[in-house]
């Protein structure tokens, strides 16, 4: 299993590793610009992203240098110790901001609902590899990818990080919908869901989410409260202009107007500093590499590998949309981090992770079928 | 363990990797759209929209902190400077730069010797306070306590020294009620129009002139215009535009002739006017005991405002506006004014002064129990008799009194731009009607007549009276101020005499009263001997006025009678006789005696004035032949 085939340096996606490569240092540059003037706090943040970086790219080595296929062995180990690991945050997790999303390791404090998004791509793809579809999936045979992710949706949901579930539901109808499905079923679960919404909001969601939802449709009737933050970003975005206001100079990030601008803020920081022309190469840079994973997909030597790299793209898909959507103002603020640019280690590894994982498959697209 | 085989793999079928095919295709096509809706919504923010967010985040980051501008300097009638500006350090507390603020605190209450409480409660008294906000912890600190809090810097981290402008009071409490003072803006005043430029925090003129000619003295704040964090933390300055000081102002007052009236005053309670007859400018506005105005500076404490409230001196009042006494027997002037202009006698009638007159079933005493005999107009009014002016008063009745009492600015505010001024009670029988719905009675005739009963008038009416009745029958409104300058020496606004009218009564009638009060100081019958000049001729008038009836006091000897209930004394007087030039005032709460109690001041101000006039010193007292023991009006 772990022979190592010559062929498969020559395989190597140097187009994809570029890509990854041009935004880590995008990133990094960022990263260092919106926080450089914190100095008292140990470590700068952006030589704990570096290290985050390394460690990551040590695990997508790793991925890369195992055939993908063993997964479909190890999903279930991995799907149930993701669940252990989400009860445990929640249960006995630190709580940042009002959230228990975090399990302390000491040197490194893992966010289980990170990891959680990959590991139920992998369940999801081994699930529907395994499952004959025929002429396409009924509402029953929906049942059990919907418990598999319902089970880790709601438990992400309780901590309270609604950004994470939505995005985990994003990514199991993206992949769902991959799949076969019978017209009768997904008419259906249209109208299922489109009555669903208004159940969820009045119980389901929690106030503060309510209002979230509600400042985003009309954010200057809160300003100094949750309504802040749009406008904010909205400012920072919008004030860049064509060239931006310069590396290290823009005033909205540098003087602590954005919040989380190192994190779910970080593209309003680059947007500010590297305007419309800087921001466009960012995005276009994105989606080359989204299409790029697609192509990957469809190359791959087997229906899992197809399945799986579509799962993953899917994830860096809804991330990035969500994240820029909502930073320009266009999506209520959720908590979703922009995939490999915003601060944060568990985001990063898991990304990376996701990376290693397309890499492995496009790497195989050549090798037999044993 | 050998390795776990993989799963097998399966070649994916044709038809279904065309169908994958068309799915990855689908996907594409939304992702592309997605992404040209990212980037159409990114358009719209920063080219679409851009100016309009540039702007909105320069006025998020710039912070305008004004600077206070140094108030307008006061000065008197000759340039002299009375109050003026220095800087004041404050103590100010910034809780987020300390980490550790109960020790610091502690500290620095060692060092201002400030009980820790006191720091405390003005540090919770601004917690409603934006958090970048200092918080003022002392105000005015002197020079040894600014020194240890620099040496100790270090240790008291979010202490800071503020400096301020302040007002400096070069003669200490120099006619302190007229130009009040200080004091930070009260919210009540911060609702108000005039105040609608102010801040919380702002220095303001509260009393007297300073507040009067606040939009003339504030001048013109400057700005610091500071790039700051979202917490309002000062990041660096980005521009400075210097303050404007304020305007000015050219008091009437005169430094030297002021000191010698508060010298003067300096152990009584009472209150000297000096007016320039021909223009209505005022040279003294004396009121004592005066307020310590350095109590003032930087907000006046608890208890030293207590402390003014419950003194029996009332040094809270301004007396020379506020104070409302019974003018006394320098109301005679008005009733001998409206006794020859009404024709209700000739000068040279005569009445028998007994000692007193009998009316109904009362009888009315005059001061001089022995009686004056027969007494004419001037020798009435230079020695004061008051039966003699009982009985005119009778003649002419109440209402024509206070016709000329009114003609004469009495019963009504003079007019002066300071605030809060009474206007004294001329009494006649609408009046009384009015106020007591009660009919006159013909013996209350007789007290207003010597200026008793119901009758209150202002030192600053009776001085504004007597210049009247000199300069030729006009009644000038008082002045306060010549000139206001802008900070350059240009002329901003001058203030020109203003006549509110002439008197009633004729030049004949004013000529024989005049010459009547210039023998009240220079003949020897006269009630004001002792104020009388070598080369300067003084005329004036005695007064006193009761505090009580005389039957709560009568018997006692005058030491005796309790301070409160002693009589006030008058004295109201110009110089010279010839060509007067001004009229002074004076009056002393309890003094018992116009003559010796009140003249003696008006005398040092009549020595004083002529002294600045002439450029020399007037001839001592010495030489002058010495004035016998007087009798003593009541």
């Amino acid at each position: 299993m772990v022979r190592f085939d010559r062929r498969l340096l020559l395989n190597f996606d140097w187009v994809l590793i570029g890509a990854v490569l041009v935004v880590a240092l995008v990133g990094l540059a960022n990263i260092y610009s919106s926080t450089h003037l914190y100095t008292n706090v140990g470590t700068p943040l952006y030589i704990k992203e570096l290290t985050y970086y390394l460690f990551g790219a040590a695990v997508a080595l790793l991925i890369v240098s195992i055939d993908y296929r063993v997964l479909l062995t190890l999903n279930y180990p991995l799907y149930i110790g993701m669940i252990l690991l989400l009860l445990f945050a929640l249960l006995f997790g630190r709580t940042i901001a009002g959230a228990q999303r975090w399990i302390n390791l000491g040197f490194f404090r893992l966010q289980p609902s990170e990891p959680a998004k990959l590991i139920l791509v992998i369940t999801l793809a081994s699930y529907y590899y395994r499952k004959e579809t025929g002429k396409g999936f009924t509402l029953l045979d929906l049942a059990v990818p919907a418990l598999l992710t319902g089970l880790p949706f709601l438990l992400i949901a309780k901590q309270p990080d609604l950004g994470t579930a939505l995005l985990l539901g994003f990514v199991f109808a993206s992949m769902t919908l991959f799949v076969k499905l019978r017209w009768t079923t997904l008419a259906t679960l249209l109208c299922g869901g489109l009555s669903l919404i208004p159940i969820a909001w009045k119980f389901f969601l929690k106030p503060y989410q309510r209002q979230r939802v509600a400042t985003f449709l009309n954010p200057e009737n809160d300003p100094l409260g949750t309504g802040y933050h749009i406008i904010q970003s909205k400012i920072a975005v919008g004030s860049g202009l064509i060239f931006g206001k310069g590396y290290l100079k823009g005033t909205q990030g540098q003087l602590d107007f954005l919040p989380e601008r190192h994190t779910d803020f970080a593209f309003s920081v680059w947007a500010e500093e590297w305007g419309f022309f800087g921001s466009v190469l960012l995005i276009i840079c994105y989606f080359f590499m989204i299409l790029w994973g697609l192509n990957i997909a469809i190359s791959a030597r087997d229906k899992f590998g197809v399945l799986l790299a579509f799962g993953v793209v899917s994830l860096i898909f809804w991330q990035a949309f969500i994240n820029l959507a909502m930073v320009m103002g266009l999506l209520p603020v959720v908590g979703v981090p922009l995939p490999l640019f915003s601060y944060g280690g568990s985001s990063l590894l898991t990304n990376l992770a996701g990376l290693g994982l397309l890499m492995n498959i496009r790497m195989r697209r050549y090798m037999g079928t044993s | 363990m050998p390795p776990r085989p993989l799963a097998k793999i399966n070649k994916i079928d044709p038809v279904e990797l065309k169908m994958l095919k068309k799915r990855i295709d689908i996907a594409m096509a939304l992702i592309i759209f997605s992404a040209a809706l990212l980037l159409t919504r990114l358009w719209y923010l920063q080219i679409y929209r851009g100016d309009e967010y540039a702007k909105l985040s320069e006025i998020n980051r710039i912070r305008i902190q004004e600077i206070a501008a140094p108030r307008g300097n006061i000065l008197d009638r000759t340039g002299q400077p009375i109050i003026t500006n220095r800087p004041r350090f404050n103590v100010v507390w910034n809780r987020e730069d300390a980490p550790n603020p109960d020790e610091v605190i502690k500290d620095l209450a060692k060092i201002l010797n400030e009980d820790i409480s006191v720091l405390l409660d003005r540090i919770r008294a601004a917690t409603e306070n934006p958090r970048y906000m200092p918080t003022r912890l002392k105000e005015d600190i002197d020079w040894e306590t600014l020194v240890a809090i620099e040496n100790k810097h270090l240790s008291l981290p979010g202490v800071r020294i503020e400096v301020m402008p302040s007002r400096d009071y070069l003669y200490g409490d120099f006619a302190s009620h007229f130009v009040g003072y200080l004091g930070e803006i009260s919210p009540a005043e911060l609702e108000e129009k005039r105040y609608a430029t102010y801040q919380s925090g702002d220095q303001v003129g509260k009393q007297g002139v300073e507040k009067i000619f606040e939009k003339y003295l504030k001048g013109e704040k400057g700005r610091n215009y500071l790039e700051v964090d979202v917490h309002g933390f000062e990041q660096r300055q980005m521009q400075l535009q210097d303050p404007y000081p304020g305007n000015d102002l050219h008091l009437t007052l005169d430094v030297e002739l002021q000191r010698v009236a508060e010298e003067a005053m300096a152990d009584k309670a009472g209150a000297v006017v000096v007016m320039e007859v021909n223009t209505g400018n005022l040279l003294v506005m004396c009121s004592t005991p005066p307020l310590h105005l350095q109590e003032f500076v930087g907000g006046i404490s608890g208890t030293a405002w207590n402390r003014l409230l419950n003194d029996p001196l009332n040094p809270l009042l301004n007396k020379t506006i506020q104070g409302q006494y019974p003018p006394g027997s320098t109301f005679k002037i008005v009733t001998a004014l409206a006794a020859i202009s009404e024709g209700v006698i000739t000068p040279d009638a005569t009445f028998f002064c007994g000692g007193a007159l009998n009316y109904g079933n009362r009888r009315y005493g005059c001061w001089k129990k022995g009686g004056h005999g027969t007494v004419d107009f001037h020798r009435a009014l230079v020695e004061s008799c008051d039966v003699y002016f009982y009985s005119v008063g009778m003649r002419l009745g109440v209402d024509n009194i206070a016709k000329y009492a009114n003609s004469l600015g009495l019963g009504k505010k003079t007019g002066i731009e300071l605030e809060h001024e009474k206007g004294g009670i001329i009494p006649s029988t609408t009046w009384k009607q009015q106020r007591y719905k009660e009919k006159w009675q013909e013996g209350e005739t007789l007290s207003v007549a010597i200026g008793q009963g119901y009758v209150l008038t202002t030192p600053l009416q009776l001085c504004r009276m007597t210049a009247a009745v000199v300069n030729g029958g006009t009644l000038y409104r008082p002045q306060m101020v010549h000139r206001i300058t802008a900070p350059d020496g240009k002329v901003l606004k001058t203030f020109s005499p203003i006549s509110d009218g002439k008197i009633l009564g004729s030049a004949h009638s004013l000529g024989l009263i005049r010459n009547a009060l210039v023998d009240v100081v220079n003949s020897p019958g006269g009630t004001a001997k002792v104020v009388r000049l070598p080369d300067v001729l003084i005329g004036g008038k005695t007064g006193t006025a009761q505090v009580v009836n005389l039957s709560q006091v009568g018997g006692m000897s005058e030491k005796s009678i309790p301070y409160k209930y002693r009589d006030h004394a008058w004295f109201t007087s110009f110089a010279p006789a010839e060509k007067p030039e001004i009229a002074v005032t004076v009056l002393v709460e309890h003094g018992q005696h116009g003559g010796s109690a009140a003249g003696p001041v008006a005398k040092a101000v009549f020595k004083k004035y002529f002294e600045l006039k002439n450029g020399i010193k007037t001839a001592t007292e010495g030489t002058l032949p010495p004035v016998a023991p007087e009798e003593k009006e009541e």
